[in-house]
């Protein structure tokens, strides 16, 4: 019939005696024998029904998810996550090798762009040093040459009989 | 067959029916006394409560005072007023129904100048008969503001039988 609770029994003797001081205070006197209430048959009975009814809960009860339930159904989430960072790994890399070509590509470009400017700006600097050339050389020639160009014809020896009219004679012939 | 070794928290079967029978009429009263409309299913409930818990409870006593008071006061939240009543209160854990363990008058009085807060750590002190642990257990707090809470509350009762200002320690 006996039951205890481990705080009661090892309450210290201040405690017990500081409780009796405050019924002092309070006017309730010394502090009573504990009277050991009677287990009727109806209190048994109830008692009986209510750890009946704790066991009924127990067993019928949700279960709170175990770690093991829990890992087992974040397993299908976290395999999408593995491979949507899979996924999202070599889309990077892609995109990186993409961009260290575009890269490439374009130093490229930059280097036939500067080399044809260079053989450009070269061939424009021989251009001009051969015009300069021309020009030295054209005032090197002589200056009596015509400013047209003279096609020597041989005059005729004899005049073509009376088959020609003089139409006008130039003043001063 | 009932098995009579069956493990509860408070021991075999019989010592189970020795506590529920020592601690079923307290537990009805301290929920009657925090205005629970249906003392009796609260108490009923915390045993319940308790002996649906898997894990061990170290203190059951303290356990099933908890969840009363959080199941009465769960029950009454609507009302402003959550502090523990005293009226009709008697003395638990006396059995029968006689006058002289009726809390006369002049003690609730003494009780209901106290502050709410100390007067609620007293009464599960001094009436009840719980300690300190226990207590604390109860109303969630550690066991050193139970005891402030408590010499507290005698510094008080003493200035009530003192008025005039007499000298003296506060614990």
């Amino acid at each position: 019939m006996s039951w205890s609770d481990p705080a009661r029994r090892f309450e210290p003797a201040e405690d017990v005696e500081l409780r009796a001081e405050l019924r002092e205070l309070l006017g309730l006197g010394a502090v009573p024998q504990r009277v050991v209430a009677p287990v009727t048959e109806e209190l048994a009975s109830l008692a009986d029904d209510l750890r009946k009814e704790a066991q009924r809960r127990r067993r019928t009860e949700r279960r709170r998810p175990s770690w093991g339930l829990m890992a087992a159904a974040a397993l299908p989430l976290l395999a999408a996550l593995a491979g949507l960072g899979t996924w999202g790994v070599q889309q990077k890399q892609r995109a990186d090798g993409l961009a260290a070509h575009a890269q490439r590509q374009e130093a490229e470009l930059d280097r036939i762009a500067a080399a044809n400017a260079a053989e450009l700006a070269r061939e424009r600097k021989a251009k001009e040093e051969a015009q300069q050339q021309l020009q030295l050389v054209a005032r090197a020639l002589p200056k009596k040459s015509l400013p047209y160009l003279v096609i020597p014809v041989d005059k005729p020896l004899r005049m073509q009989g009376e088959d020609y009219q003089r139409v006008k004679e130039k003043p001063g012939q | 067959m009932e098995d009579r070794q069956l493990e509860t928290p408070f021991g075999d079967l019989d010592a189970f029916h020795g506590a529920f029978a020592e601690l079923y009429p307290r537990l009805v009263s301290y929920a009657r006394r925090y205005g629970a409309t249906f003392a009796e299913d609260i108490a009923q409930e915390a045993f319940v409560i308790l002996m649906q818990r898997e894990e061990r409870v170290e203190h059951p006593t303290a356990f099933l005072y908890g969840t009363v008071r959080t199941l009465s006061l769960t029950e009454r939240r609507p009302m402003k007023n959550q502090n523990l009543s005293l009226e009709a209160v008697t003395e638990p854990g006396l059995a029968g129904g006689a006058d002289d363990q009726v809390l006369n008058q002049e003690v609730r009085e003494r009780m209901r100048m106290l502050s709410p807060t100390f007067r609620e750590a007293l009464w599960l002190f001094v009436v009840e008969g719980l300690s300190i642990r226990e207590i604390a257990d109860i109303l969630g707090i550690p066991e050193a503001t139970v005891k402030t809470r408590i010499h507290r509350a005698k510094a008080q009762l003493k200035d009530q039988l003192n008025p005039s200002g007499g000298v003296h320690v506060l614990v």
